[in-house]
């Protein structure tokens, strides 16, 4: 299982796609930090959830990034053809789709660390120049969560992969469902005075790991729902890798 | 080694391979022939547990291919054509399935050496040739350096000199006695390295036999050129032996070249010709196929 789990990382770190990726999410932490920091009051900045927010908001794009790097990691298989070989290497498909899941995780686990990394050397040599002391239980909180959530985004990339296989049509429905399915179901769903249903949405389940809001589900609500939903895709994914013919 | 039995796979409507039962010897070189869509990489496919049968089971080395410890170590395979990721080197590619396989990644410089990409292994596949792309697809498939190797279509795409190299490639493969299961829609591109073939069409068994029993199927009648062509004719009959004139001065008779001349020769008939008529592999193949309009379908 090790061996298989250092090959997916292999192949990961041996394409341009995943460094991408990386320079993406590091990009955005960047922009999101500047912004959260160079756009704020004095006042603003002694805010107590503050220094929460800004880890928070930063790690927003690094969740959506590893939920698409999750399905990159399966659908490229499919798309260039690779699968076969990947199969002949391991052919007991279930084990592959665990190996591929660890390895989503591990994606996650990856973009959110060079997110946070870029976010908390913005913000402690920015935070410093202004005199703003660092609170570093709201970073650690913060951050514990962003970790969790991008792991999270990571194995259901990789769930949702494995269930739709095509890389074109698994991408863009999520980042179609993610921005207009599910805000659509939450317009539909207010006007049924439904709002609290709406919460438990894929998107909003895992969005709610680094929604630093407070509104909808608790952070622990949204652990839970966000594997429920992970649980989902992975039966499906597994119903749908060992039914399928390879031709 | 190799062995399917009642092997059925059913796509849809769509019949690929129908109760196919074949074995494989251990140390031969088996040739998997048949023409396109006889249901070939149907059937090494389901051999390698990528394909579900529909009824019907398959297994290398005893097992089924998906209980094999290993199976890069045990089992090579080249399906068609080696799909890569284009953006991926062909030595990153061969160091992840080495990763994945449990074998040194000492052994992918080895592989690309015995296949001459030495240096085009640090290019990205993208601007691989097809023969190119195939040699990759052979040194994948011995990275595991196995006793076993399924190969599809091996030469699809290659020029001339690409099919001598794999020719070539294939018998030395061979001479160091290996199990090969080799299939390819065209009889003479195999008959050189093959021991037996195991021959194909819509999806069942047409033969399968000792590559020298083929062999034999194409030796075949004697040509006869002579001015005196319809005598000849009348004195072979009268020797129980049948001669037909297919043109003007010209019969093809149904025995050995010495025993006509033999009987031209005690008859005072001069010959212009006397040759073996003998068919191609080819037409031996199409013949046991039976279909010869439908080679490109």
């Amino acid at each position: 299982m090790t061996r298989l789990f250092v090959a997916e990382l292999l192949k990961l770190r041996t394409v341009r796609a995943t460094w991408g990726f990386v320079l993406v999410a590091a990009l955005v932490a960047a922009l999101a930090t500047a912004g959260n920091i160079g756009g704020q009051s004095a006042n603003d900045r002694l805010d107590s959830e503050y220094q929460f927010r800004i880890v928070l908001d930063a790690s927003f794009a690094a969740v959506i990034l590893s939920l698409l790097l999750g399905m990159v990691l399966v659908t490229s298989e499919f798309r260039h053809g690779t699968i076969a070989r990947t199969l002949l290497a391991t052919p007991r498909r279930g084990r592959l789709l665990g190996v591929k899941l660890v390895a989503g995780a591990a994606t996650g686990l990856g973009l959110m660390l060079v997110t946070f990394v870029v976010t908390a050397a913005i913000a402690v040599v920015w935070l410093g120049f202004l005199d703003v002391p660092l609170e570093p239980s709201d970073i650690v909180d913060a951050a514990s969560r962003a970790f969790v959530g991008a792991v999270l985004a990571g194995v259901l990339g990789a769930a949702v992969g494995g269930t739709v296989h095509s890389q074109v049509g698994a991408l863009v429905g999520s980042l179609v469902w993610i921005f207009v399915v599910e805000p659509l179901c939450w317009v539909l769903l207010g006007l049924l005075d439904l709002n609290g249903v709406a919460e438990y949405l894929p998107a909003s389940s895992v969005g709610g790991l680094v929604d630093s809001s407070g509104d909808g589900l608790s952070f622990a609500g949204s652990v839970a729902m966000s594997l429920a939903w992970v649980t989902l895709a992975t039966a499906l994914a597994f119903l749908r890798l060992k039914r399928r013919d390879i031709t | 080694m190799i062995e399917v039995e009642g092997l059925t796979k059913r796509y849809g409507a769509t019949l690929a391979v129908d109760d196919l039962s074949f074995s494989v010897a251990p140390g031969t070189v088996t040739g998997f022939l048949g023409p396109n869509g006889a249901g070939k990489s149907t059937t090494m496919r389901a051999i390698l547990g990528l394909v579900r049968p529909t009824a019907g089971t398959t297994a290398v080395l005893g097992q089924q291919y998906r209980e094999l410890d290993r199976p890069l170590r045990r089992v090579g395979a080249l399906l068609e054509t080696f799909d890569a990721h284009p953006g991926r080197s062909g030595r990153n590619h061969l160091r992840v399935l080495a990763v994945a396989a449990g074998v040194p990644t000492s052994r992918v410089q080895e592989v690309l050496a015995l296949v001459d990409l030495n240096e085009a292994g640090r290019r990205r596949v993208k601007g691989y040739s097809l023969g190119m792309r195939q040699r990759l697809g052979l040194a994948a498939a011995l990275l595991g350096d196995p006793e076993v190797l399924v190969l599809d279509e091996p030469a699809n795409g290659l020029d001339p000199q690409g099919i001598r190299w794999l020719r070539d490639f294939l018998r030395s493969l061979a001479g160091e006695g290996r199990t090969i299961l080799i299939s390819s829609h065209v009889l003479a591109e195999v008959a050189q390295t093959v021991d037996e073939v195991v021959i194909i069409h819509r999806g069942k068994l047409i033969r399968h036999a000792a590559m020298a029993e083929v062999e034999a199927l194409a030796a075949g009648s004697t040509t006869v050129r002579s001015p005196d062509a319809d005598r000849l004719a009348t004195l072979l009959t009268r020797e129980r032996l049948e001669a037909r004139i297919v043109g003007e001065g010209r019969l093809e008779v149904a025995a050995t070249p010495e025993r006509v001349g033999e009987i031209a020769a005690a008859n005072g008939i001069v010959l212009h010709e006397l040759s073996v008529a003998r068919a191609t592999l080819e037409e031996v193949f199409l013949e046991l196929t039976g279909e010869p309009g439908e080679r490109g379908a």
